[in-house]
């Protein structure tokens, strides 16, 4: 799958050329996969001996604990693998004071597939393996709901037994959540947020590489959590309440250790992005000329860096109370059951804006280029942004209604969460009025961000019932819930990330996606989509609740109807994995600026330069304005850049 | 415009309000519930007809054609629009929040002539004790099966010997976790005759599918028929009753083909039990981890049913089991 930019335009942005590769035995000691390959092992032993040495020495029983050693490896040998990776070398050597090698900009671009590999400094080839990454996350996930579909298709157990069917359904969230949507969207903002603000990078591009090589460590953990003894993978739901998740097999703690990289992923990611944000626009470009995806990724990395150390707590207090024996959550020793679900939420429901704000970005960004209108209500938009980012952590409580938590606390969370309803009510209103008007192009991207909008709408819609406690009180832990966290989940982050990968695929190959395919999959999974879950807010509030293996026979018909239509789903999954595949290897070469934007990504090549800007761009005005005749989001010297109401016809793109 | 508006808010109306989306109102409290959802349900499809309405609107009539370069119009706002989005549903969202915040009030108000019933929940069954009704050996009256006279508040008071488990009896619409360590509480004013299931809705391990039992109404008279009909069976014991506790108790968790059970959590007793005497029977139910039958965990069935349950109780398990897996003459 090599990125291969036309000759002419590579030959002019050519990097300089890496170090000369070691030879003989030095190649072992290089950073990279060789060097891997014979740290993984000694670390594995380091940290076996060292597990056991120290019971031995302390006199437990037994040595061998499997416990204990989870813990051991899932810190030891991952560091282990970063730093053989290179991820650490530059600090590495700047702390044992040997010379460092100066940043010759050598690991920027990718040549061959080989280098996204490696431990890569542009933002480019992080971004890119950030989505290939991602994607190949969601196709697991998404493989194991098949799976739950197939089990749920009848009532009775007939395929596996309630165990695994448990843990598909935890792992399935947790890499969907952890693994997929999160970083999905890290991915693309990586990509696409230094040229948006005109930047040549991220502000710390080692971080970044960093922050992305933690990622397939947390999907690897959680993952290989089906091959631990004795029970098998963490079946204690994503949101892992104790005190089941304390009472279950070893392969819990591969939950509570795979959340706290793929937490510190994020956590690093986000600060890179705040400080990319704040201190790398380009000049001219004011917090209000700022595309809304930029706002969208500053809201979300705001909540990312104040809300996810709270979900690497939560399960730092169960790892302690399962292998040090502390009792947080231990009742008979004073420990407090409902406190998880505090600390827990109070990360995870700001997770919920975490997976949403991006897509609310990517939604603005595609709706205003294919609707040719400017965003309406542009300064509301951000605000409410905004809004909702400080309204998000006043709302978590909402989780726990029938918790058992005290009980006045249910009034003032209801408020805040209804209210939270205008911000996102704003911002819908805000899409709908941009269409009103506009000269609308039907292609894949904007068919998805038009999708996301109205599915989004039923799912903020079902959030409203959700929010009132007396309807919440029958319908929480019901297939109603599944349905509204699909209708959020799926139909408003999962839209927006197809949305985005579509509408930069020219940019981040070089080469056009097949516009035909992008629509089938489009129709497929907007259809499918809705037969899978739409049924399940009526079997919900029936009576059927969720996370179970088996269910009454009355709901026998329509969960069929559900697995039927979710097989179709999945199925329209390959169509897009082959779109991507096939376009990215062979699809005709794509313009620089396919869909006429004026915001600065298209205002360059496809793909960009190594260093994006041959000069720094100097913004001129709003990013949206189109159909004002000769408006200018930015000048780049010497180069022509997309005006509004473009008076000479483009080069025709349209298949 | 207009049109496709109404075209769509009509059937989504029809969608809304023709499909029966609840199940059977049974208590007091399933109807104040109810009404709630009934009007933020009509909010929702006017809202949702609007916004559906808009788009259908604006896909068939701004819809560019092949071709076109032209931009639309350089709109970039309108104050007026962006202060009614904002204040409609601000205005809408706090109608709800008190309407909701009433009905809360309503829905748990607790009249001082209520009746009292403990439910535990444990891995994985249910367990409804009657601190009011007193069975052999001065202990309260303790079942399976959810047993209540019909337009009686109740308030349950619930509790759970392990993880957290949630009772819910859809019909009645109230939903509480149960919860190790503290007692939560819910009320309920049954309004109907009939048998409801009794769900766990709050995933607890293994067995949390099956961890179903029911609720029956029964009128005022029955109800005190059955409580004296409780209190001659702990009495006499016999294998009838062994089979109903069996049903009630063991049954989500185990597979047994002379009570039609099929739970699979624990070992399946038509093989597991199969010839065994009286004195490995009581073994098995009073101390689990005595034996484990292999493929299995210890520690997951629970340890206290020796205390649950009367001697009369268990030895007409006992008795059931062995008869039913072929032990013992029949």
């Amino acid at each position: 799958m090599a990125v291969e930019a036309p000759e002419a335009r590579e030959a002019e942005h050519l990097p300089p050329q890496p170090p000369p590769p070691r030879k003989g035995l030095r190649r072992l000691t290089g950073p990279g996969w060789l060097r891997v390959l014979w740290a993984i092992p000694v670390s594995w032993a380091l940290a076996t001996l060292l597990v056991i040495g120290t019971r031995a020495a302390l006199g437990y029983e037994p040595l061998w604990e499997l416990q204990v050693l989870i813990v051991a490896w899932t810190i030891i040998v991952p560091l282990a693998f970063l730093a053989a990776l290179g991820g650490f070398d530059y600090w590495l050597y700047w702390i044992s004071g040997r010379p460092t090698r100066p940043e010759d900009h050598s690991g920027h671009g990718a040549r061959t597939w080989k280098d996204y590999f490696r431990v890569n400094t542009d933002h480019k080839v992080i971004g890119i393996q950030y989505v290939v990454t991602t994607v190949f996350f969601f196709v697991a996930a998404g493989l194991m709901a098949m799976f739950m579909r197939a089990e749920l298709a009848r009532p009775g157990m007939q395929y596996v037994d309630t165990n695994t069917f448990n843990g598909l359904f935890s792992v399935h969230a947790s890499l969907m959540i952890f693994l997929f949507i999160i970083p999905a969207f890290a991915g693309l903002g990586n990509y696409v947020i230094p040229l948006m603000i005109g930047a040549p990078d991220m502000a710390f591009p080692r971080l970044n590489a960093l922050s992305f090589w933690l990622l397939p460590i947390a999907g690897l953990i959680m993952i290989s959590s089906y091959l631990v003894p004795d029970g098998g993978a963490f079946a204690a739901g994503w949101t892992n309440y104790v005190p089941l998740a304390v009472q279950q097999a070893d392969g819990n703690l591969m939950f509570q250790m795979g959340v706290q990289w793929a937490g510190a992923s994020s956590i690093m990611t986000a600060l890179n992005f705040l400080v990319t944000i704040i201190t790398m626009r380009a000049p001219g470009m004011s917090f209000w000329r700022m595309p809304l995806l930029v706002w969208a990724n500053f809201a979300t990395s705001t909540l990312v860096v104040l809300a996810t150390p709270f979900v690497a707590g939560s399960q730092f207090f169960i790892m302690f109370d399962r292998v040090l024996h502390t009792n947080f959550f231990n009742p008979e020793l004073g420990g407090d059951i409902v406190a998880y679900q505090h600390i827990f939420w109070f990360y995870s429901h700001p997770a919920v804006y975490i997976m949403m704000l991006p897509g609310f970005g990517i939604a603005s960004e595609v709706i205003s280029v294919f609707a040719r209108k400017p965003i309406f209500g542009y300064r509301l938009m951000a605000l409410s942004l905004m809004a909702i980012l400080i309204l998000g952590f006043s709302v978590w409580a909402h989780h726990m209604f029938v918790s058992g938590m005290q009980p006045w606390i249910r009034i003032p969370m209801m408020v805040t969460t209804l209210v939270i309803a205008v911000p996102t009510g704003i911002k819908v209103f805000s899409w709908l009025a941009t269409l009103w008007e506009g000269r609308i192009h039907f292609k894949t991207p904007m068919l998805f961000a038009s999708g996301f909008v109205s599915m989004f709408v039923i799912g903020g819609l079902s959030g409203i019932y959700l929010g009132s406690v007396p309807v919440d009180i029958h319908a929480s832990d019901t297939y109603f819930v599944v349905a509204h966290i699909h209708y959020v989940l799926f139909g408003g982050s999962l839209f927006t990330i197809f949305a985005g990968i579509y509408y930069w695929f020219p940019k981040m190959t070089g080469r056009m996606y097949d516009e035909r395919l992008g629509k089938i999959h489009f129709w497929l999974t907007f259809v499918g989509f809705n037969v899978t879950f739409f049924p399940m807010h009526w079997i919900g509030l029936q009576g059927m609740p969720r996370r179970v293996a088996d269910y009454a026979p009355e709901f026998g018909n329509w969960n069929l109807v559900i697995s039927i239509a979710s097989f179709g789903l999945g199925a329209s999954t390959i169509l897009f994995l082959y779109n991507m595949i096939v376009s990215w290897r062979r699809g005709p070469i794509a313009p620089s600026n396919p869909w006429r934007g004026l915001t600065l990504e298209w205002q360059v090549s496809s793909p960009p330069p190594t260093f994006n800007f041959d000069e720094v761009p100097q913004v001129v005005g709003s990013p949206y304005e189109y159909g004002t005749r000769g408006a200018r989001h930015a000048v780049l010297n010497g180069k022509p850049t997309e005006t509004g109401k473009a008076a000479e016809p483009v080069e025709a793109i349209h298949s | 415009m207009t049109l496709v508006g109404v075209a769509v808010g009509a059937a989504l109306a029809i969608v809304a309000v023709f499909i029966p989306w609840l199940p059977d109102a049974a208590s007091e409290q399933a109807d104040i519930i109810d009404s709630v959802y009934w009007v933020v349900t009509i909010i929702c499809v006017v809202v949702f007809a609007v916004v559906a309405g808009v788009s259908a609107y604006a896909v068939y009539k701004f819809r560019a054609p092949p071709g076109d370069t032209d931009d639309g119009s350089p709109i970039h706002g309108h104050t007026g629009l962006e202060i009614v989005w904002t204040l409609i549903p601000t205005i809408l969202v706090t109608g709800i929040a008190v309407y909701s915040g009433v009905a809360l009030a309503q829905a748990e108000d607790l009249p001082d002539d209520h009746s009292v019933i403990q439910v535990t929940g444990q891995q994985f069954a249910w367990t409804f004790t009657y601190p009011d009704v007193e069975v052999e050996g001065d202990r309260p009256l303790t079942t399976g099966e959810l047993v209540v006279p019909i337009d009686q508040t109740i308030r349950f008071e619930i509790t759970s010997k392990d993880v957290i488990h949630s009772f819910w009896v859809p019909e009645w619409r109230m939903k509480q976790d149960a919860v190790n360590g503290i007692t939560t509480h819910t009320t309920v004013t049954p309004t109907q005759l009939g048998t409801f299931p009794v769900v766990c809705t709050e995933l607890c391990g293994l067995g949390h599918a099956l961890m179903r039992s029911r609720a029956r109404v029964l009128s005022q008279s029955d109800y005190e028929a059955w409580v004296e009909e409780q209190q001659r069976l702990a009495r006499e014991g016999g294998a009838i009753q062994g089979m109903e506790l069996f049903t009630q108790q063991c049954g989500s968790c185990h597979t047994l083909a002379d009570a039609g059970t099929e739970g699979e959590v624990g070992p399946n007793l038509d093989e597991a039990l199969q010839g065994a005497d009286a004195e490995f029977i009581m073994e098995s139910i009073v101390n689990p981890s005595a034996e484990i039958a292999e493929g299995f965990q210890d520690g997951v069935m629970p340890a206290n049913y020796g205390e649950m349950y009367t001697d009369p109780q268990l030895e007409s398990l006992v008795e059931y089991l062995q008869q039913a897996t072929g032990g013992g003459a029949r």
